[in-house]
């Protein structure tokens, strides 16, 4: 088959960050052509690059066997690449036919042709199957009736090279029938389509080939033929088990946290809870792996009392919870590493110092009278302490948390929830974007805390963080429990199947 | 972090030679030589006991009005309702003191309190509709602020009217507050001042201040540290509209005496103004209320001695608000941050 694309050598970088690294992909004509990886896999990025939003750091693209520069949306859209984005970009007021012809820069003159540009559209539409209703607003047309409307407006636009980025997310299973069978309608007029998931079972379906990537590099390109299910689990997640440095815990204490069946926001099964089951005893590590979006932001926050259950049971250290405040979980001694330190962990424009005692300003030793007058002065002495003790890296503590690196800023943090000498701590992605040293500097301190009594609950998208540190794992996909495995040699293929929903 | 700190000053000031810079070039313009302009503008405000006095009583309401903006604003709720606040605020003060039939202190104490609940009670209604129905606090405490006024109109053409003319009965003489050292400006300056400090101590020296200020920062933080939001914004919308409404009821025992058409016209959005040129800081604020009360008092001698005319302070305190509130969005670029790093390394290596 003749090639339409090929990128070579793509390299991204922000700053000292790679979100792609020397990526090479080709794509033919007429084939459907997976991109599989984990979030924060670099798919989005290439796209980006792809689609001109982006300028690589590094490598060229070929277009034909030509070599071209994208240097704008608009470039791509003249070259014949089209995205149909996970969130469309639609004009919610305006109609479907409007929407098509928007940004149409190839017919001159300022008057619009309704008539010839519909019965182009009308032509496009009943040779693809691309059911749409031309003169209604999107805001009354259905989720897989609008993704139509954003493949027509590719499609109108001239459009060679489709990019669908997870098309399915949004869809029921009838609907992405429908779009499979739009899908193959378009390859067999000899169009490309590169299909972004990370849904297995989806993938197989409809897949040529695969590529899959990993933590911004190209591992391999498969032939659907040539590969399975498990494989692709494991290629995506990345399988070498190197032994941990740490000791595993087999025998907990008693438990701090026990969910029992809990259901929150149950029908969303990328930002749900669904019978969920877990317990966290004294002096062990939970693990919860799995792809990123399967829930585990509402399991977080759900145990720090941010949200409430629809049903279920929490139990708090044996006592059931009836209240979900994070001020009463606070009080019984639950810390939580955020996920998102600098919109709910700190309070940028405050000083390390003042986020450093930010929930102990009312307590005897910083304040007179329970807050009534601050002791500014035992607050310094105690932030000099633990900018030594947690190695914070800042010019002074007075200095703006917003100002410190991502590591530093995450050191505040588990300064201020380890040194309330939790029951229970609760980490979510707790290195996520850290360097080697900073990460390792958080792992030991996490070490620490278990090894003193705490129960430590760690969400990481990260499986070699959940293999280095975990005692206990559980895998989470679409809101669910998978399954449960041992920390100790812990069965990597089984845990790959159960992160991909099988 | 000291340089932060620094630029946080400089540029209300540099704002304020630059608009005095522009206001100079006007009066040329104008055929008028500024420097003696500005001198008369400068007795006017501050030149003998008795103009200090009428600054520092036109300052009064501003300075309550800017802290009721500054307090709202420190938890991250917008206030845009000081100006209803403050004439509510008043018309109790107004009811109490003329009505009741009390004189003397229990009626000033007893308004002065009246007053301030009343404030409290305006601002309580966008702050609850925020809360729990999420609408929108400022168009809502906007909104209340014609309802305000008309209402006090109702009061002085109709309910509440004193005689032929539109307006209510005074307070009578010995309700009303005291002056001090026989100038114009009252104890109700002393009780904006003590105003002013006690939110001061408030936000910077306990911990439900400080707690209200991180809320105001970053409420998702705040929320997930366990404070309680929710309260911490109604009560920063309560306390703010009670700040305002004291404002009113002092102004009414000490200055006006009578409700009428046009009183407190502007008050409101004045005190907006006042707390973002100083920065949210409360006792910046006083200083830029007394600086704007100076300008618009200082200005009248200004026309009657030289003839430039008072429009040019108009002009020229316009002018300090929009160069503030440029520069402190300027700050906020990515290029002047640069630009600044870049001035400090150099000075480092010098």
């Amino acid at each position: 088959m003749e090639e339409i694309l090929r990128m070579e050598h793509i390299t991204k970088r922000f700053g000292d960050v790679f979100a792609n690294r020397d990526i090479n992909l080709d794509i033919r004509k007429g084939e459907v052509h997976t991109l599989l990886g984990e979030n924060g896999a670099g798919k989005s990025t290439l796209m980006n690059v792809l689609i001109g939003l982006y300028q690589p750091t590094e490598g060229d693209i070929y277009l034909n066997g030509q070599k071209v520069r994208i240097d704008s949306p608009a470039k791509a859209v003249q070259l014949g690449i089209g995205m149909v984005h996970q969130h469309f970009m639609l004009v919610e007021a305006m109609t479907v036919f409007e929407n098509i012809i928007l940004g149409d820069t190839r017919t001159p003159g300022i008057f619009i042709q309704r008539d010839k540009m519909r019965a182009e559209i009308v032509a496009l539409a009943e040779k693809y199957g691309l059911e749409v209703q031309l003169d209604k607003p999107i805001t009354e047309i259905s989720v897989g009736e609008q993704q139509r409307v954003e493949i027509l407006k590719a499609l109108y636009r001239g459009a060679e090279l489709l990019i669908l980025d997870e098309p399915t997310a949004a869809l029921t299973d009838i609907e992405v029938e429908g779009l499979f069978a739009i899908m193959e309608k378009l390859t067999s007029e000899n169009k490309s389509v590169i299909f972004i998931s990370h849904k297995m079972r989806e993938v197989l379906r409809i897949s040529d080939r695969i590529t899959i990537l990993r933590a911004g590099q190209t591992i391999l390109t498969l032939n659907k033929e040539d590969t399975s299910g498990p494989e692709l689990a494991a290629l995506m997640i990345g399988r070498e088990l190197t032994p941990s440095q740490y000791d595993k815990k087999t025998e907990p204490g008693r438990q701090v946290i026990s969910l029992e069946q809990v259901d929150y926001n149950k029908q969303a099964k990328h930002s749900g809870l669904n019978g969920v089951n877990l317990t966290v005893g004294a002096g062990e590590i939970v693990g919860v792996a799995g792809v990123d979006g399967n829930g585990q932001s509402q399991l977080a926050q759900l145990i720090a009392g941010v949200i409430g259950p629809d049903s279920g049971v929490v139990d708090l250290k044996d006592s059931k919870v009836a209240k979900f405040i994070p001020q009463l979980f606070i009080e019984e001694g639950v810390s939580h590493i955020p996920e998102d330190r600098n919109k709910m962990g700190l309070v940028g424009d405050m000083s390390v110092r003042e986020n450093l005692v930010l929930k102990s300003t009312d307590t005897d030793r910083f304040s007179l009278r329970k807050g009534l007058f601050l002791k500014k002065k035992a607050m310094r002495e105690y932030a000099d302490e633990m900018q030594e003790k947690y190695d914070i890296r800042c010019a002074s503590v007075e200095q703006e948390a917003r100002s410190l690196s991502g590591g530093n800023q995450q050191k505040i943090i588990l300064a201020r929830e380890l040194e309330a000498d939790p029951d229970l701590l609760i980490a979510v992605h707790p290195t996520r974007g850290l360097d080697i040293g900073a990460t390792r500097f958080i792992h030991d301190m996490m070490i620490e805390a278990r090894d003193g009594g705490c129960g430590v609950l760690l969400i990481s998208a990260d499986f070699d963080e959940i293999l280095e540190m975990s005692d206990r794992i559980v895998v989470m996909f679409e809101g669910q429990i998978m399954g449960e495995f041992p920390g100790k040699n812990p069965p990597i293929d089984e845990i790959s199947l159960a992160m991909a929903g099988k | 972090m000291k340089n932060v700190k620094w630029i946080n000053v400089l540029i209300p000031v540099a704002s304020v030679l630059l608009s005095l810079v522009i206001g100079c070039i006007i009066m040329i313009i104008l055929g008028s030589n500024p420097f003696i302009a500005l001198q008369y503008l400068w007795i006017g405000a501050f030149g003998n006991l008795t103009n200090l006095g009428t600054t520092l009583t036109r300052a009064t309401p501003l300075i309550f009005t800017g802290l009721c903006a500054c307090f709202a604003y420190r938890c991250g709720v917008f206030n845009l309702g000081g100006e209803g606040q403050f004439i509510m605020g008043s018309i109790l003060a107004c009811v109490v003191a003329t009505q009741t039939g009390l004189t003397g202190l229990p009626a000033v104490l007893l308004s002065l309190v009246a007053g301030t609940i009343a404030g409290g009670l305006w601002a309580m209604v966008p702050g609850l509709l925020k809360i729990y129905r999420g609408q929108n606090e400022m168009i809502i405490s906007i909104m209340l602020n014609y309802v305000a006024t008309l209402f006090m109109g109702v009061l002085y053409t109709n309910w509440l009217r004193d005689g032929s003319v539109p307006q209510t009965a005074s307070v009578p003489l010995e309700s009303r507050l005291t002056k001090l050292f026989g100038l114009r400006v009252t104890t109700a300056f002393l009780l904006a001042l003590l105003a002013g400090a006690a939110i001061y101590y408030f936000l910077f020296h306990t911990s439900k201040g400080f707690q209200l200020r991180a809320v105001g920062l970053n409420m998702t933080a705040a929320e997930f540290n366990g404070f309680a939001v929710r309260r911490y914004l109604l009560i920063s919308f309560v306390v703010s509209g009670m700040i305002a409404g004291l404002g009113g009821s002092a102004e009414l025992l000490g200055t006006q005496y009578y409700l009428i058409n046009g009183y407190a016209n502007g008050y409101g959005f004045d005190g907006v103004a006042m707390a973002l040129i100083g920065q949210l800081h409360p006792i910046a604020t006083i200083v830029v209320a007394i600086f704007f009360a100076a300008l618009r008092v200082g200005s009248t001698t200004m026309q009657v001695v030289t003839g430039v005319p008072t429009s040019v302070s108009d002009i020229i305190q316009a002018l300090v608000i929009v160069f503030t509130v440029a520069g402190l969005a300027m700050v906020k670029l990515p290029e002047f941050k640069a630009a600044v790093a870049k001035l400090t390394a150099k000075k480092e290596a010098a």
